[in-house]
């Protein structure tokens, strides 16, 4: 950076300051406005106040919109974590039928949700399955296998062939070898992928609102609310929604970034 | 722990990765309580038999014994044997202590005896300290120790040392080099140490085992290997050496001459029949080494020919002399190795010298 001369420093920087800005104050609109009332369409500034936030938790639908999403979006961890590892376990290091498998694994994240979403009304309705939450968990399980596929077999790509086989060398069974040696070294990516997995199931809105049946999750909730016209309340659950997403993300980082990495690093 | 007695033993053991064949026929009996080096150059197999020993790859065919019985189907973790890997293989998310007793908790054996046999092992290798660490807060010098605890704790017949210190610096591999020998004789286990390095080959091995494309070229002692090579690869592999090239003449008792371009050269053949069966006119190198290779005075009468200095290059101790003799191909220079001395040597590049070795000083390898 230094080699640039000085004016066109200054002018990279305030290009770079205003398309942040740009790109994402709005982020921050309905945090801020979350702690103000809004009277006649517009928001009064005078008088800072958590109403809005009461008024989301007294907002009965909001709350069993949230547990739904918590259901489905543990359900979906369990069960794509559970799938996704087996997957990449299996088709780790084995050349044939892999590259398809990964094409088809991938494929449900890399089409249009409505598609995807659409392909799975049918698939449920042909095979004669009720909508129901459990349609939708297994909606997003499919969506979101390919991430933690893809996170826990990058992990045991760069896993050192020898540490399996200095446990056997060490007079360990399979079984063994893979309780204390595969399985520790992947539980940081599966717990990685695990967040991502929640993350993506909290806010998916394509697929469920094809594949649901009469229980909505946050997003639809949300989705829904909107239509209907603005209320304030929605800033509060906006706030709460994205305070929540950063955490997740910062979560999934921290478990992502390989621990030997991070020790060598300090 | 009789040296005399073989621990294991390979027999025509064959290895081919698909079509292509990477040991061939390999016959090798491991002594018991020896520290025995396979070196060869990359690709020689010399990794593959060290594989095919601890089991993580099968055999093509042939078989291996161990005090006479076939354990070549036997699964890698019933082996008695333990690894020390290249890359030390040692489990990131386990303490030093944890990776050492490994091998004894997989076992099930009971929690104290396996605290008490870790720190002793930690001890031996000098790590009581680092017990706690994980591997990562270790240099490279205290995860090979404890790649090394590791392998034996569980007090293996056999300890399998892949290149263990290729990725190690210069002084620190010296050290490691000592450090690998006191132990092989403290705890009095056979070793088998496979490397690409010759020198590190000499300071350690009881014998040496040269392979070179999937075969043993020659097992024997460091000393055996160095002054009497049996084959063209190890004459030159193995330290540096002079080798003329010529047509055998007549069995003279222990002495041998041969006809090279440098002339009659006269060789020693002592302890090596081979040499002495081999027909009158078959061709053979005459090998001697640089520091064979003397300045002739007015009283050495055999092995004498002339020369010119091409190069002197002075490397601390000794002075390396390049010199071009004879019709001897050009790009093929003889080397000298002299005392340096601190006033400088009276010899000047394109000099005229007149050189000799003594014949018992000589040796004959078979082209």
């Amino acid at each position: 950076m230094s080699t640039l001369p000085r004016p066109s420093t200054i002018l990279l920087a305030a290009i770079t300051t205003l398309v942040a800005v740009l790109l994402y104050s709005p982020l921050f609109v309905p945090i801020v406005s979350s702690f103000f009332t809004v009277s006649h369409g517009d928001v009064d500034w005078s008088s800072p106040t958590l109403s809005t936030y009461r008024a989301l938790a007294g907002n009965t639908d909001i709350l069993a919109a949230l547990r739904t999403t918590l259901i489905v979006g543990v359900c979906t961890v369990v069960l794509s974590v559970v799938s996704g590892t087996l997957l990449a376990l299996y088709y780790h290091g084995r050349r044939a039928g892999r590259s398809f498998l990964q094409f088809i694994i991938f494929l449900p994240f890399l089409m249009p949700p409505i598609i995807s979403g659409l392909a799975l009304l049918i698939f449920f309705r042909e095979i004669g399955l009720e909508r129901s939450l459990l349609t939708v968990v297994i909606g997003h399980t499919v969506f979101v296998l390919a991430i933690v596929y893809r996170t826990v077999l990058m992990r045991l790509q760069s896993m050192s062939r020898t540490l399996v086989e200095a446990s056997y060398d060490l007079g360990a069974t399979g079984w063994q070898t893979f309780w204390r040696i595969i399985l520790p070294n992947l539980s940081s990516a599966m717990v990685g992928g695990a967040i991502l997995a929640f993350a993506l199931s909290f806010d998916e809105t394509m697929i469920t609102i094809l594949v649901t049946g009469t229980q909505s999750t946050l997003p639809v909730r949300l989705w829904a609310m909107m239509r209907l016209g603005f209320s304030p309340d929605i800033n509060a659950l906006v706030a709460l929604i994205l305070m929540f997403t950063v955490l997740l993300c910062v979560l999934a980082a921290r478990f992502l970034i390989p621990r030997q990495m991070a020790t060598e690093r300090n | 722990m009789n040296q005399n007695t073989d621990l294991l033993t390979l027999r025509s053991v064959s290895k081919s990765y698909g079509t292509v064949p990477v040991l061939h026929d390999i016959d090798l009996s491991i002594r018991d309580g020896e520290f025995l080096t396979v070196l060869g150059p990359s690709g020689s197999g010399k990794t593959t038999v060290l594989r095919l020993i601890g089991g993580l790859e099968p055999l093509t065919s042939g078989e291996i014994r161990l005090d006479g019985q076939e354990i070549s189907r036997m699964p890698i973790n019933k082996r008695p044997f333990n690894t020390v890997f290249q890359d030390y293989a040692l489990f990131p998310h386990m303490t030093v202590s944890g990776n050492v007793g490994y091998g004894l908790s997989v076992r099930h054996i009971r929690r104290k005896e396996i605290a008490s046999r870790v720190a002793q092992a930690l001890e031996l290798v000098q790590l009581g300290r680092f017990a706690d660490r994980f591997p990562a807060q270790l240099s490279g010098g205290q995860r090979q120790r404890v790649a090394l605890a590791r392998a034996l704790i569980c007090q293996p017949r056999l300890i399998l040392l892949d290149e263990p210190l290729a990725a190690l610096d210069l002084e620190l591999r010296r050290q490691m080099q000592e450090f690998l020998k006191s132990i092989q004789r403290e705890i009095k286990t056979t070793f088998l140490f496979v490397t690409h390095d010759q020198e590190e080959a000499i300071g350690m091995a009881d014998r040496i085992c040269v392979m070179q494309a999937g075969h043993i070229r020659q097992l024997g002692t460091p000393h055996d290997l160095y002054y009497k090579p049996n084959c063209e690869f190890v004459a030159r592999f193995f330290g540096e050496n002079n080798l003329v090239a010529g047509k055998l003449g007549p069995v003279q008792g222990e002495q041998r001459p041969i006809e090279t371009a440098l002339g009659r050269l006269v060789c020693s053949i002592s302890g090596q029949p081979h040499l002495k069966t081999a027909p009158d006119g078959a061709s053979a190198f005459a090998a001697f080494r640089p520091e064979a290779l003397h300045l002739a005075d007015a009283k050495d009468s055999s092995n004498r020919f002339s020369g010119t200095i091409a190069d002197l290059a002075f490397a601390g101790s000794s002075t390396v002399a390049t010199i071009t003799a004879g019709t001897v191909d050009p790009a093929q220079r003889l080397r000298l190795r002299m005392p340096s001395r601190i006033d400088g040597s009276a010899l000047k590049p394109g000099a005229a010298v007149s050189l000799c070795f003594a014949p018992h000083e000589g040796h004959l390898v078979l082209a």
